[in-house]
């Protein structure tokens, strides 16, 4: 029992650490709080939904499509919406409602297209849903799946931040915006790197969650919310951050449902996310790009 | 080399600067000498692109214009800046702080050398290359900034009052330092509160008051004007 609670509570995590990596991007060094983030999850899910039973292309392919979309769909959005607003911003504050506000509307635009295409059923397929056995206990394979890729982008982001003079220089820009043009770094080109970097993750994020769980139309805003409060946990921008507190949360709330009442999971997920937000502002590990 | 002419700048109704003109030749060492509010550091920033002049200047390096030209690519031209209060990366190591110092097109080849030359002007960095840099002493920040500039393969460096806030004995060590950084053939345009020790170094300077040149001479020229002796050398009378 402990050991299952504590697995699927790790699957849970490693996506909600997954999806939360993406918007620290973009929130932590292009600046954009993306309030329409959860709709591209949802979006790359029902990608994922449509090729998987439409034309028999498995998740993991569909993430081949998924993230090069996310990616190309995040570098449009940007320049297309979010630079007039970086242009014309006085400072961070006002970039920050602004963007809002933008992304408030851009959330209802991308949830009707959905609701239009796809209808607001609860949406599911059946891939890998075989039982393995895992330290003694048995897991679909298709959870197990959805951590090994979490992991996977987890740790390939990670390098390329911290390995690469790419990710070096986008972690420039979310300490020093001022600063990184003195070396050389165009701002306005590495935010849009990282916005779009950021929906790429989303897309990954969408497609790992539609192999194993149902989802809706209208089920974005859920991981938007779950993901900012792991942004705000990890401390935003902070990579190593966002993974501790996705699997922090993901294993809370499994043990929250599984041991109190599954109707308590939103009520622990917001206690922490207060605590957090009252007693460690700048998140548990610090607003420090690592 | 730098040709600035009829460079003017505002900050809303507050003029900074007013049709200033100066040069830097190759491997000059210019120094501007001002008090607070001269509108020395707004000159710098709009040669380097950080903040953009009124209509009208002229802001020219190596025969070619780069007025308005945004800072990233001034860097790529040639220029670099080491500001006022230093804007060093300091959430990260000093290593990655010189690595971004090459980041520009212009600097990624060769960096290793200049990392080589960057540790043996300041040993110290070299010790210290995996510490965070907002953990370092000023006078340690002061050399990361610098170590990032020359590593964006400068052809001119420009410091803003480098000094400021250091210990004399790091003081000394920093013109030190700027005396091999001359050496090695670089111009630099250096605006400075400690006048002796930059006239020291220097080859020529400017007096800058209320966002306008009023005076010009050699460094020699200079260290014996009466004016620039009662501003800023602390003589009597
Ligand atoms: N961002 C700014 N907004 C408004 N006024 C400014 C700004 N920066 C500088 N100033 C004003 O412009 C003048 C010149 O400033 P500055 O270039 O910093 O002088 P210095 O570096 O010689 O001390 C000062 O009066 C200063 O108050
Ligand atoms: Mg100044």
């Amino acid at each position: 029992m402990l050991v299952t609670a504590l697995l699927s509570g790790l699957v849970l995590g490693g996506t909600y650490a997954l999806v939360a990596m993406g918007l620290t991007l973009q929130y932590g060094i292009a600046r954009i709080m993306n309030l329409a983030y959860g709709e591209v999850v949802i979006a790359a899910a029902f990608l994922a939904y449509t090729l998987f039973t439409a034309w028999g292309i498995s998740p993991v392919a569909g993430l081949l499509i998924a993230a090069p979309a996310g990616f190309a769909l995040g570098y449009v959005i940007y320049g297309v919406m979010m630079r007039p607003l970086v242009a014309r911003a006085w400072d961070k504050a006002s970039l920050e409602i602004d963007s809002i506000l933008a992304t408030f509307g851009l959330l209802f635009v991308i949830q009707g297209v959905l609701l239009v295409v796809f209808g607001a059923n609860f949406t599911s397929y059946s891939y890998l849903n075989v039982a393995v056995n895992v330290l003694g206990t048995t897991l679909a394979a298709n959870r197990l799946l959805a951590f090994v890729l979490a992991a996977v982008f987890a740790g390939g982001l990670y390098l390329l931040l911290t390995r690469t003079l790419w990710g070096t220089a986008l972690r420039a820009v979310s300490v020093a915006p001022g600063s990184a043009p003195l070396v050389g770094i165009d701002v306005d080109r590495a935010a849009r790197m990282a916005f779009a970097l950021g929906g790429a993750l989303a897309a990954a994020g969408g497609v790992v969650i539609s192999m194993y769980q149902t989802f809706t139309a209208t089920s974005g805003v859920v991981f938007t919310m779950k993901a900012l409060i792991v942004v705000i946990m990890g401390g935003v921008g902070n990579i190593l951050g966002a993974l501790s507190a996705g699997l922090i949360l993901g294993v809370v709330e499994t043990f929250v449902a599984t041991y109190l009442d599954p109707g308590l999971t939103l009520a622990a997920t917001y206690a922490i996310f207060l605590v957090v937000l009252l007693w460690r502002p700048s998140g548990l590990f610090g607003r420090i790009a690592r | 080399m730098l040709e600035v002419s009829n460079l003017s700048l505002h900050y809303g109704r507050h003029i900074a600067l007013h049709q200033l003109s100066l040069k830097v030749g190759k491997g000059e060492t210019v120094v501007i000498l001002g008090a607070n509010g001269a509108g020395k550091s707004s000159l710098l920033k709009s040669i380097a692109g950080l903040t953009k002049p009124d209509a009208g200047a002229l802001i020219s390096f190596d025969k070619r214009v780069i007025t308005g030209t945004p800072a990233h690519d001034v860097l790529e031209a040639g220029i670099a800046l080491v500001p006022e209060g230093r804007g060093v990366f300091g959430d990260l190591t000093v290593e990655e702080n010189l690595a971004l110092g090459a980041y520009a097109k212009r600097a990624r080849q060769g960096a290793r050398d200049r990392q080589d030359f960057v540790y043996s002007l300041f040993s110290k960095l070299r010790d210290r290359r995996s510490q965070y840099v907002n953990t370092m002493s000023g006078g340690e920040q002061q050399m990361v900034a610098i170590g990032r500039a020359l590593m964006s393969k400068p052809d001119l460096l420009m410091l803003d009052e480098p000094s400021l806030g250091l210990a004399p004995v790091v003081v000394g060590e920093l013109f030190a330092s700027l005396a091999r950084i001359k050496a090695a053939g670089l111009a630099l345009l250096i605006v400075e509160q400690n006048v002796k020790m930059t006239l020291s170094i220097a080859d020529r300077g400017y007096l800058a008051e209320a966002g306008r040149i009023t005076g010009e001479g050699t460094a020699q020229a200079l260290m014996s004007d009466a004016a620039v002796q009662r501003a800023f050398l602390g003589a009597a009378n």
